[in-house]
């Protein structure tokens, strides 16, 4: 394509010095939280498919369109007799997005919850394990550290990620200058700013709103914590209270489980437009326990509303939450804009490809730095070969949990995924960069492609779900696009001279 | 997503795409016309924002919009992909500003670090919790308010602190805004 000539920039012209400093800072920074905000990104962007990869790892689950009160109800019973004494019970029922129902019962304190898909008339159908999606799960929310400290880290770096957004805005004087200069194979320092710039302006918005919306939900812990320090001498359970269900007062006294038609009914009378998602159960059979009917509505951007209810079907003193009041729709909005979960599969696409472009942003970042350490004369080749063994390591590793967790799910998944990131890294220490890439992008074609095939045999095809197979496809295409790489591009006959990058 | 929204949503990647194509037009012609492609690009951009609302709802339709553009026009920039034969050495000539050589001594970092990191963060939450406290309007929209504000000023002063030279009126200014907004949060109290 002929390169065309450049415009005279509208943007507003920011000294040199300025440009400079701000420059200094947006590399500092960037190189500080490289490493976290790829794995945050990486791991945010497969997590997008999240709800999909979990339907995939459970693809012979009944099909199940709507679940009436009476089915609900059932469900409920056959669970409790199955884990007497349970905690907490959680059913989800179908949606337009998915046609399933399952239950989450908490049977023993400090154990992993028993899941179970239903049928339509709420019989228990298999109990079902889905390890990939919570290793992905734990890797994006927590980093697999402690909860509340993994949170902590996470929202630093979406806080890292918004500065490094500002401030590259700020150094980029020439941002509509070089608009669409996408310059690939000449320069490596213009080709990498050319995509760092491009993919970093034009996906701005969807950048921003993951950072901020990722930084608040991770440092949310922390900031209930001083905000009730500050004004609730403390007691931050009055900040929580604010936003939680009203809790019943414990008594473990054994008590009848509430009907659930009158709940039901409630719902639909109060919100016609919605349609139940889920029914909580906590401490049920006791005198103390309560009941949490959600309810959405097609078209808001929220997780809907919800009604709790007590032992004896009354609807509990502010039981109700409206989500259309403006700070729970800031706040659920905020979480629906971050998992993208609110356009169905064109959103979800559309999420998955910019955040690859924001985890492009984040390794082309680092390679200008290297690039122009190089053009100095200072070249950093031992941290050069790292950060391509670290950032090549990601695909492959992911993979291979993927296929233990289909082959032998009894395997811890995190030490997987850790020797295959540890021993990547190792290999920096033999071999060249061009050659720790080429393997571990081979790795990644053979080792995500071996995925749709073990689970297309494990489950001999037979998938009830249909989403079992658009996940397949896409784990295809993307074993098709690493095998791409290492296809040449060629060069076009008459290239124009380097300009300017830009970075 | 209902079929009529899959179609608003592909006549939206598609009007994005063809708002694309007006910037790079624009971008790459020193013409008469290319302000009026400037303006008609954009003005399409903005539209789409509006128009999105009526199919998809509310707030909903614009955050759509919003996604659908940036990979329209992403898509767009891919397509002006210009492949040049390999160089192996850098090109000497270029005009892209260096980042400055700042003075490195280990306290000066050390107060770097503290300022973007702890002494920034305590800051951005010190006006976050009286920017909660002082907010006029009922509790949840007070705390989340509170809750957007401290990252995104954390963030800017990120950004601030890590190219401002000037570090000790940067240390100043970040603790006297610490002292003054929890002062007059905890002063105040959650009313």
């Amino acid at each position: 394509m002929a390169e065309a000539k450049a415009g005279k920039p509208i943007w507003p012209k920011a000294s040199a010095p300025l440009v400079r400093a701000v420059l200094a800072g947006h590399s500092a920074l960037g190189l500080a939280f490289a490493a976290l905000i790829f794995l945050v990104c990486f791991s945010g962007t497969v997590a997008v498919l999240r709800p999909e990869v979990l339907r995939w790892e459970t693809p012979q689950a009944p099909v199940v369109h709507e679940m009436k009160p009476e089915a609900v109800t059932t469900l409920r019973d056959e669970a409790l007799a199955k884990y007497p004494g349970a905690h907490h019970l959680y059913i989800y029922l179908p949606t337009e997005e998915a046609s399933r129902a399952t239950v989450m019962i908490d049977a023993v304190e400090g154990e992993p919850l028993k899941q179970w898909t239903a049928n339509a008339d709420g019989h228990l159908v298999s109990e079902y394990a889905t390890p990939w999606t919570e290793f992905l799960q734990r890797l994006h929310f927590y980093l697999h550290l402690p909860p509340t400290w993994g949170l902590i880290i996470v929202g630093l770096t979406g806080v890292a990620l918004l500065s490094s957004l500002v401030s590259g805005v700020i150094a980029h004087p020439r941002v509509f200058r070089d608009a669409f200069h996408l310059r690939w194979g000449g320069s490596k320092r213009l080709q990498e700013a050319d995509t760092h710039n491009r993919l970093g302006v034009w996906g701005l918005p969807f950048h921003v709103i993951l950072s901020l919306s990722g930084a608040l939900l991770g440092l949310s812990t922390l900031m209930i914590g001083i905000l009730g320090m500050v004004v609730f001498n403390g007691d931050v359970n009055k900040v929580y209270n604010l936003f939680l269900a009203p809790a019943p007062i414990d008594d473990p006294r054994p008590a009848p489980l509430p009907p659930l038609e009158g709940m039901f009914a409630h719902v639909a009378q109060q919100s016609p437009e919605a349609r139940v998602t889920s029914v909580f159960f906590e401490h049920p059979g006791e005198t103390g326990q309560s009941v949490m009917v959600t309810g959405e509505t097609q078209g808001r951007l929220d997780r809907g509303d919800y009604w709790v209810f007590g032992g004896d079907g009354k609807l509990l003193e502010g039981g109700h939450s409206d989500s259309t009041e403006m700070g729970n729709a800031i706040l659920q909005g905020l979480y629906v804009l971050h998992f993208g979960t609110f356009g169905g599969w064109v959103i979800k696409i559309a999420y998955v490809l910019l955040g690859i472009a924001l985890t492009v942003v984040t390794t082309s970042g680092v390679a200008i730095w290297l690039a122009r350490r190089r053009d100095k004369g200072k070249a950093a080749p031992g941290w050069e070969r790292v950060w391509t063994a670290f950032c090549w390591s990601q695909p492959p590793a992911y993979a291979l949990a993927a296929l233990v967790a289909l082959t032998a799910p009894a395997i811890s998944l995190l030490p997987v995924w850790g020797v295959v990131t540890l021993v990547a890294v190792a290999l920096a220490a033999l071999w060249p960069p061009r050659m720790l890439s080429r393997v571990l992008r081979a790795a990644s074609v053979v080792l995500i492609g071996l995925v749709p095939v073990v689970h297309v045999a494990l489950y001999s095809g037979s998938y009830t779900d249909g989403v079992a197979w658009a996940i397949n496809g896409i784990l295809v295409a993307a074993a098709l696009a690493c095998a791409a790489t290492f296809m040449p591009l060629r060069a076009e006959a008459k290239a124009k001279p380097v300009v300017a990058p830009a970075e | 997503m209902t079929g009529a929204q899959l179609l608003t949503a592909l006549i939206l990647l598609a009007a994005s795409v063809g708002a694309g194509l007006l910037l790079r037009r624009a971008w790459s012609q020193r013409s008469a016309s290319r302000a009026g492609l400037i303006l008609g690009a954009w003005t399409v951009l903005a539209g789409l924002l509006v128009v999105a609302v009526v199919p998809m709802g509310g707030p909903r339709g614009v955050f759509i919009a919003a996604t659908l553009i940036s990979v329209g026009i992403l898509g767009v920039a891919a397509s002006n992909l210009q492949v040049r034969p390999a160089r192996a050495a850098a090109d000497k000539a270029s005009l892209a500003p260096e980042p400055s050589d700042r003075q490195s001594r280990a306290w000066r970092g050390v107060l770097r670090f503290l300022l973007a990191g702890p002494i920034g963060g305590i800051a951005a939450m010190g006006v976050a919790v009286a920017w909660t406290v002082w907010l006029p309007a009922d509790a949840k929209t007070r705390i989340v308010a509170g809750g957007l504000v401290a990252p995104l000023l954390w963030g800017a002063l990120m950004a601030w602190t890590l190219s401002d030279d000037k570090i000790i009126r940067a240390t100043a200014v970040l603790l006297g805004v610490a002292v003054v907004t929890f002062g007059i949060a905890a002063i105040k109290g959650f009313g």
